[in-house]
């Protein structure tokens, strides 16, 4: 069984696997990396032209695979270009999503390695969570998605809750000015804030996942889908700015979690919540690893017509090593650079060039 | 160049570990396979033997009754027949034979039944006096007697005042309902014997079930006798929909089983699904309805039960109308209900019978209480030995405090108190029940305070594992208790090594199994997710009765509406 024709996903699914692809390392570095470029408080009004650039390329990459509703971007990119550049381009694409994979695992391994386990080696932190992974996935996307939504709730309310615990050390003024140095270093910004919605490039894949009658949806799964990360963002980099000021989120590795460190509320059972914000972005960073390592696995398995499971299996030693290739954090901020980077040409450039093509292929036939 | 990127190119341990990562769960997987498709092939073997004994009995068969074929039905001579059926079980101490003469004729005449099981009552008061009794004058051609045809329409027709009477040609089947409690009635001359109903089986009062109690509900509990258990469902209601449907499982001790469902509700397919595994049950011996449980099971390495089992008929009604299929079992006063999900698990029907809102906190409760089986000891050994920095420093203070003198690590110190009370528990149960409270104090005595004063444990992990344990009892379900009491040890074992990172692990772990999981063809974890607002309303929160105005949406009934 290639696809299960009846492991299919409702437009809600879909929503939950969106959100939780794009929710992941963004909410602990966005606030640094992008006021890193924009040095000034109006970072939030990036992060909102951020979002709304990558919900318009999410409506186009949908409207792009709308065109062929029964197939992943794997199959049609073939139809559109001819097999060898369809080939070498869904390549790219399978290469894109095992290495943002190996990235993710690797990013959560230096996060617990500093908050939680200090002196756990990194495989031994990263291996239990490769195994878990590969359990989930080899069931297909409808378990993946069922396990979006048991995450969802807890992030959701989690979340909320600490950004609410955190309004104790909030200082409007640290946001103030508005546009106090004009508009152009609010788009200096926009760039590391889009770099923070990557995620609506699965929508390639899971149009085609989706159930026959709720395709039509897609738009709104990703207006939606997008929102809502949208809101996340935006509530985090107004915190962390607010509380800690822009020249104390640059020399901080982790703002977000120093944020959660930087305020006690005693009487309660614990008094700090960087804990509570561990353990959801743990979660979303499983999200994100899971759904991209299944999107690798779905995609060789459909380039090559076999089985899946195979792929899964043979994928895991590649995603482990490529996670231990970079040397230190600076490297792997700079493996994630890279990864945006290409990220910016795959789903910014490509799908508008091919659904162009689709286009005026469609006019003549 | 070059250089740069060799310097990246990773040590040869990191390819190492590749391999590892890759092969660990690779040999795990072939392995589960490995079993799997093993046992299907000795299923494939089994059945090809079965099918070539079979033949090959068949041809034994023939060949032995080839000679003798007149053995094989009644033939209407007295002495031959009565013969026959001695030769098939007439050595059996609690088989009784009863020779006499009808009427005042000369015309003999045997009862067969079996001591126990029949009822003697009915065959002294009823069968036998009128048989023996003078009918003669009630026909004059007494030479008419001598036609079988003719005795036997007065018998049946004038003579014996049971209700259930068949005529039965066949000597192996007449012996079959013997054993199972009927009388066989033979009479010369006649070609055939009469099987009079008689059973009467042995079976006990109905009372409360012992294992579910409720403080307000109906009193009333499945017994052994499978008649008196769907006689419970009919009495619940008039419902001309519901089906009861009987088959037979067991290859050499055969045993009824019914399955009932209400036709007008239940999803075809799931009925027909649940009748399709039971065929397929192939074991000489049934013993209990847990037999049937395990053997129709989805998935037999989940530590999570797939079938709930129930000796209250309120419940299993009450499930039927949900649109599930419940499976009796005779012999057994516990009922099967299919499908399950998890939230069932922690469901009483008592929520039903109170007002909402009090039903809805137990309800939260008993999640709760789920929550703190699960995690509690995990998160207290990751706190201990991991992350003193996240707890308040007072608590963590006084916690390292008490665990001063204790010599173990944490991990260790949990797995001797959780050990120990599991022990308490099981040993509790099996014991005389005068014996029960003894071994409490014992054993609270024990683990509480001397253990403590020992220095073994520390007083807060006491506090710990006795949460635990009266948390483990909140749980309606008696074997959903046990599943989250096995997988805490697991989840302890997670945090001794990883810390608060492993119980995450763990919980993902179990959400990833627990996604995969499906009960026939319905996944474990809804409601909860795909997400279905209708069905929430019975879910964490049980909303009040007016607005439950449907039926669960995830069992597809074929009448969703519980209104008119």
């Amino acid at each position: 069984m290639m696809m299960n024709s009846q492991d299919k996903i409702t437009a809600s699914q879909a929503v939950v696997v969106l959100v939780n692809y794009i929710l992941a390392t963004g909410i602990l570095t966005l606030p640094r990396t992008s006021v890193e470029k924009v040095k000034s408080p109006d970072v939030w009004i990036s992060v909102f032209l951020g979002g709304i650039i990558a919900i318009i390329a999410a409506v186009i990459i949908v409207k792009l695979s709308q065109k062929y509703p029964e197939k992943t971007f794997y199959q049609y990119s073939q139809d559109i270009v001819g097999k060898w550049a369809g080939w070498f381009l869904s390549l790219l694409i399978i290469v894109y999503f095992f290495t943002i994979s190996a990235f993710e695992v690797r990013i959560m391994a230096e996060v617990t390695s500093i908050f939680l386990l200090e002196g756990t080696p990194t495989w031994a932190i990263i291996l239990p969570f490769l195994w878990i992974g590969l359990y989930l996935i080899s069931s297909g996307i409808n378990a993946i998605a069922r396990l979006f939504e048991i995450i969802f709730p807890i992030t959701f309310v989690l979340f909320l809750l600490i950004a609410l615990m955190s309004m104790g050390i909030f200082e409007i003024d640290n946001l103030r000015p508005v546009l106090g140095l004009g508009v152009m270093p609010v788009l200096k910004g926009v760039k590391t804030a889009t770099l923070a919605f990557l995620g609506p490039e699965i929508m390639l894949l899971l149009v085609a996942l989706m159930k026959q009658s709720e395709k039509t949806k897609a738009v709104k799964v990703v207006l939606v889908g997008l929102t809502i990360p949208l809101i996340f963002y935006v509530i985090t980099v107004v915190m962390v700015i607010g509380a800690l000021s822009i020249d104390g989120v640059v020399t901080r590795t982790w703002p977000t979690l120093e944020l959660m460190r930087s305020f006690e509320i005693p009487g309660l059972i614990f008094e700090r919540f960087e804990s509570f914000l561990l353990v959801i972005w743990i979660m979303q960073i499983f999200a994100t690893f899971t759904i991209t390592y299944f999107a690798a696995a779905l995609g060789l398995a459909q380039l090559f017509k076999k089985n899946i499971q195979p792929f899964i299996f043979g994928l895991l030693p590649i995603i482990y090593i490529i996670s231990m290739t970079p040397k230190n954090i600076n490297d792997l901020f700079k493996f994630g650079d890279m990864i945006g980077n290409a990220a910016l040409y795959l789903f910014g450039v490509f799908p508008v060039i091919l659904l162009f093509i689709s286009k005026l292929k469609g006019r003549k036939t | 160049m070059w250089e740069k990127i060799l310097a990246y190119i990773p040590e040869w341990k990191v390819f190492m570990q590749g391999f590892i990562v890759f092969f660990i769960p690779y040999i795990i997987f072939k392995l589960f396979n490995g079993i799997v498709s093993k046992q299907e092939m000795n299923d494939d073997d089994m059945v090809k033997m079965t099918g070539q004994t079979t033949q090959k009995n068949e041809l034994d068969y023939q060949k032995e009754t080839s000679p003798k074929e007149l053995y094989d039905h009644y033939t209407g001579d007295f002495n031959l027949d009565v013969e026959l059926v001695k030769k098939e079980i007439g050595h059996n101490w609690d088989v009784h034979f009863r020779e006499f003469n009808i009427g005042n004729t000369d015309i003999r005449a045997a009862i067969i039944f079996l001591d126990g099981l029949s009822d003697k009552e009915l065959i002294d008061k009823h069968i036998l006096t009128s048989l023996m009794g003078d009918f003669s004058q009630k026909d004059e051609q007494e030479s008419l007697y001598e036609k079988g045809d003719f005795l036997q329409k007065i018998i049946k027709n004038e003579v014996l005042s049971v209700s259930d009477l068949t005529e039965e040609y066949d000597v192996k089947q007449s012996v079959g309902k013997i054993l199972a409690g009927s009388t066989a009635l033979i009479i010369d001359g006649m070609p055939n014997v009469l099987m009079l109903g008689t059973v009467k089986g042995k079976s006990r009062n109905i009372e409360e079930p012992v294992s579910e109690a409720l403080v307000r509900g109906p009193r009333l509990g499945f017994t052994e006798t499978l008649s008196d258990n769907t006689a419970l469902l009919r009495q619940h209601g008039e419902n001309s929909d519901l089906s009861i449907i009987n088959f037979q499982v067991g290859k050499r001790t055969k045993k009824e089983l019914v399955i009932a469902y209400v036709k007008e509700i239940a999803d075809p397919n799931l009925v027909e699904e649940v009748k399709k595994r039971i065929q397929t049950i192939n074991i000489d011996d049934v013993a209990e309805s847990g037999y049937v449980e395990q053997l129709i099971e989805d998935n037999y390495l989940s530590p999570f039960t797939q079938v709930q089992n129930t000796e209250r008929p309120d419940r299993v009604f009450a499930a039927l109308m949900e649109g599930r299929v419940a499976i009796l079992l005779d012999g057994t006063p516990f009922a099967l209900i299919v499908p399950v999900t998890f939230s069932m698990l922690l469901q009483s029907p008592e929520d039903y019978y109170e007002r909402w809102l009090p039903s809805t906190l137990i309800r939260l409760l008993r999640y709760l209480a789920a929550a703190i089986t699960l995690f509690a000891p995990s998160i207290y050994i990751s706190f201990v030995s991991f992350h003193q920095g996240l707890i308040p420093t007072k608590l963590a203070l006084s916690m390292m405090g008490t665990r001063e003198g204790v010599p173990f690590p944490a991990i260790i110190e949990a797995l001797i108190m959780e050990v120990a009370i599991e022990i308490l528990r099981e040993a509790g149960l099996r014991l005389p029940k005068p014996i029960g409270p003894t071994m409490g104090i014992v054993g609270g005595l024990v683990i509480g305070e001397a253990a403590v004063q020992a220095g073994i444990v520390s007083p807060i992990m006491v506090i710990v594992v006795a949460l635990t344990a009266i948390s483990s009892f909140a749980i309606p379900q008696y074997n959903a208790g046990i599943s989250l009491r096995m997988l805490r040890f697991v989840a302890m074992f997670f945090a001794a090594l990883f810390g608060l990172y492993g119980v995450i692990l763990f919980f993902i772990l179990l959400c990833s199994h627990l996604v995969k999981l499906k009960s026939f063809g319905i996944p474990y974890v809804s409601p909860t997710v795909p997400y279905r607002a209708s069905d929430w309303k019975d879910f964490m929160v049980r909303m009040p009765l007016m607005m439950m105005k449907r039926r669960p949406k995830m069992l597809h009934t074929k009448d969703s509406s519980r209104q008119d």
